[in-house]
């Protein structure tokens, strides 16, 4: 053991962490291999639907679809309609489209699949003070543990490609729409809780009617936080073989090209803006409480 | 990035500088200056195993040989040679010349880095898959799912086998790196092997991506066919068969070659020819450190066999491509003794390099 006084860490104390994490992932791999591939076949089905049908579009019915919607978001303002439409054309001419559309299914998908769960789990968590303090620190670690650390054993369990960058995304953008979920339940004034109580209200319809209405904005903004998150996902998803925009950057990457790289994460930057004025958009105009007041 | 994690690592090389010197270990222990480089000399930690272990030779011997500092900073193949024609990076142990020649030729042209000789040349390349699938595997209960696959030809009568999750009509192909040299040519390939139509050209993102999706679907038992290269430890590891292609001419490269940025015209395509992997410096390590020190990275020389045995022992001890370096050294010095006898260095410098592994 040698001097507790010398610098160095005793030899012998090792936990061996890394062996039993290995042995067990590759048990897993091993024995329910084809359990996990089961479970994906329904979220690839979807997926391979939803780019299908955004494929099938004409890119012009895509372009104006999506201008509706931040016109109808942003209460029906002209101005940020027509430049993120025009924006849209841009990622077009950079001979980015496919690609766009393709980064624009898995990301529906992506986020349709991480909201459905977290808000759930967020609901939950304002309800009962113990699970929350089970789940706050799962939470945090999932928002600090580099992803490269749960990419291999997910691309193992789940094999590359799409699916596998849906969980892996999921891992990273699922924590803002749990917490704000949570926050936002807990932050209702409780004298309006009350006054739905005195009207004899049960408590899934204060749950649903009362608690969840006034939360809504601040959900909306956790739903918005999240797609942001799985944006920043796109190009390390890239990396286990989604397909897309990621790709490109990637490409651009390993080969020096700048200007590339340069078109490419443009792409996704208005993509990014795009989604967050719509759903920040809607979050606005759900707000109740602003009407209620 | 590489600036302030450059800066950092002079800082604390200077911190640990100082504090050497105040316990006194300085004066006794560097008998050598590192041939008047006084920066610690920082190697590219490149993503494959190969050059990692390539990594801590070079630098065990700079260190105990030469005196020197040595560092390594990690990365991906381009920003990494970008670093050495800046000069943040000192030394590239593999530099595989088929891969990335748009930005590579241009950088040697232009004296930015300087290209010494090759670390091996003799590497294959080429799309593998399992033995299993061709002559089944007894002793897992694995029966022969391809009894006839031998070529590239036969593979579209065993599409369906590798079915692509994504495109379940096709099946997939694990195609190189993306950005690579190797992905482009193996575009023209399956252009020209007629593979487009019953394959989805499928592009990891790494190479730890690509080896995972081998490594997972052995695990399995189950079908797998994609490009790989040796040498590697997952061929070492994993037994895989290389499918054959039309032998490899001239005439026929340089017509794939001409296509990689219109694959559909093309109308040859071939087998790999054995790839060469050259050790680069930066301009301005070359310039500032002495000739002994270039000599002896010169004259390193690794064939492939060699980096295979190295490889396959690292895999199957479990160890760090570190330990993997020493246990060579430790074991092999008639090897990399002779790297000395052909640089023609001064024999102290062997000398304190074999005492230091005592």
């Amino acid at each position: 053991m040698g001097n507790l006084f010398t610098g160095s860490f005793p030899e012998g104390w090792r936990v061996p962490l890394r062996e039993w994490t290995n042995s067990f992932v590759n048990w897993l791999v091993t024995n329910y291999g084809d359990f996990f591939r089961s479970i994906t076949d329904t979220l690839l089905y979807v997926l391979v639907q939803v780019e299908r049908f955004l494929n099938w579009l004409p890119w012009w019915s895509v372009v104006l679809l999506i201008g509706l919607l931040v016109w109808h978001a942003s209460g029906k303002k002209i101005a940020p309609a027509v430049v993120l439409a025009a924006l849209l054309v841009l990622v077009g001419t950079f001979e980015l489209w496919p690609q766009l559309v393709t980064t624009l299914a898995i990301m529906v998908v992506a986020t349709s699949v991480t909201v459905l769960i977290g808000i759930p789990i967020g609901i939950a968590m304002a309800r009962s003070d113990g699970l929350k303090r089970w789940i706050q620190p799962l939470l945090d670690g999932m928002q600090t543990m580099p992803s490269f650390v749960y990419l291999v054993p997910v691309v193992m369990f789940f094999g590359l490609g799409n699916v596998a960058a849906i969980f892996a995304t999921f891992i990273y953008a699922v924590p803002p729409v749990i917490r704000l979920t949570d926050l936002g339940l807990r932050l209702v004034d409780e004298e309006v809780v009350e006054a739905a109580d005195s009207f004899g209200a049960s408590e899934r319809q204060v749950l649903w009617w009362v608690r969840i209405p006034l939360a809504v904005p601040t959900i909306m903004a956790g739903i918005n936080q999240t797609i942001m998150m799985a944006l920043a996902m796109v190009v390390v998803a890239s990396m286990i073989g989604a397909r897309g925009l990621g790709q490109e950057v990637l490409r651009s990457l390993q080969r020096g090209d700048v200007g590339l790289g340069l078109e490419a994460g443009l792409a996704i930057v208005i993509l990014a803006i795009i989604m967050d004025r719509v759903t920040a958009g809607y979050g606005r105009r759900l707000d109740t409480t602003e009407k209620a007041v | 990035m590489h600036h302030d994690a450059k800066s950092l690592v002079r800082t604390l090389a200077a911190g640990l500088l100082a504090l050497s010197l105040l316990l006194g270990g300085f004066a006794t222990a560097q008998e050598t200056d590192c041939g008047g480089y006084n920066k610690p000399v920082v190697f590219a930690e490149l993503d494959w195993d190969s050059v990692q272990v390539l990594n801590h030779i070079a630098r065990f011997v700079l260190e105990e040989g030469f005196g020197c500092a040595t560092d390594s900073i990690p990365g991906s193949t381009i920003p990494m040679y970008r670093g050495a024609a800046r000069g943040d990076i000192d030394v590239v142990m593999e530099v595989w010349l088929d891969n990335v020649p748009d930005f590579w030729v241009p950088a040697v042209e232009a004296g930015d880095v300087l290209q010494l000789d090759a670390v091996f040349d003799d590497a294959i390349q080429g799309f593998y898959v399992p033995r299993y699938m061709v002559e089944g595997d007894a002793e897992r209960g694995i029966e022969a799912t391809a009894p006839d696959l031998r070529s590239v030809d036969d593979l579209p009568q065993y599409a369906s086998l590798f079915r692509d999750p994504e495109r379940p009509d096709k099946g997939r192909f694990y195609n190189c790196i993306i950005g690579w040299r190797c992905e482009q040519i193996n575009n023209v390939k399956l252009e020209v092997y007629g593979l487009t139509d019953s394959f989805t050209n499928f592009l990891p993102g790494t190479a730890v991506a690509l080896a995972t999706s081998m490594e997972s679907a052995y695990l399995r038992g189950e079908p797998w066919v994609g490009y790989y290269w040796s040498p590697t430890w997952v061929l070492g590891k994993l037994d895989m068969i290389r499918l054959e292609e039309p032998t490899y001419t001239d005439e026929c490269w340089d017509g794939l070659e001409a296509n990689v940025d219109t694959p559909e015209n093309a109308t040859e395509a071939c087998a790999y020819p054995a790839s060469t992997a050259v050790i680069a410096l930066g301009k301005s390590f070359n310039d500032e450190v002495s000739e002994d020190i270039v000599a002896f990275l010169n004259a390193i020389d690794t064939p492939s066999a060699q980096i295979n045995k190295i490889l396959a022992h690292m895999q199957e001890t479990d160890s760090s491509p570190a330990e993997a370096a020493m246990h060579f050294l430790e074991t092999e010095p008639e090897v990399w003794n002779a790297w000395f006898a052909d640089a023609d260095l001064d024999p102290a410098i062997l000398e304190r390099v074999t005492a230091a592994l005592k």
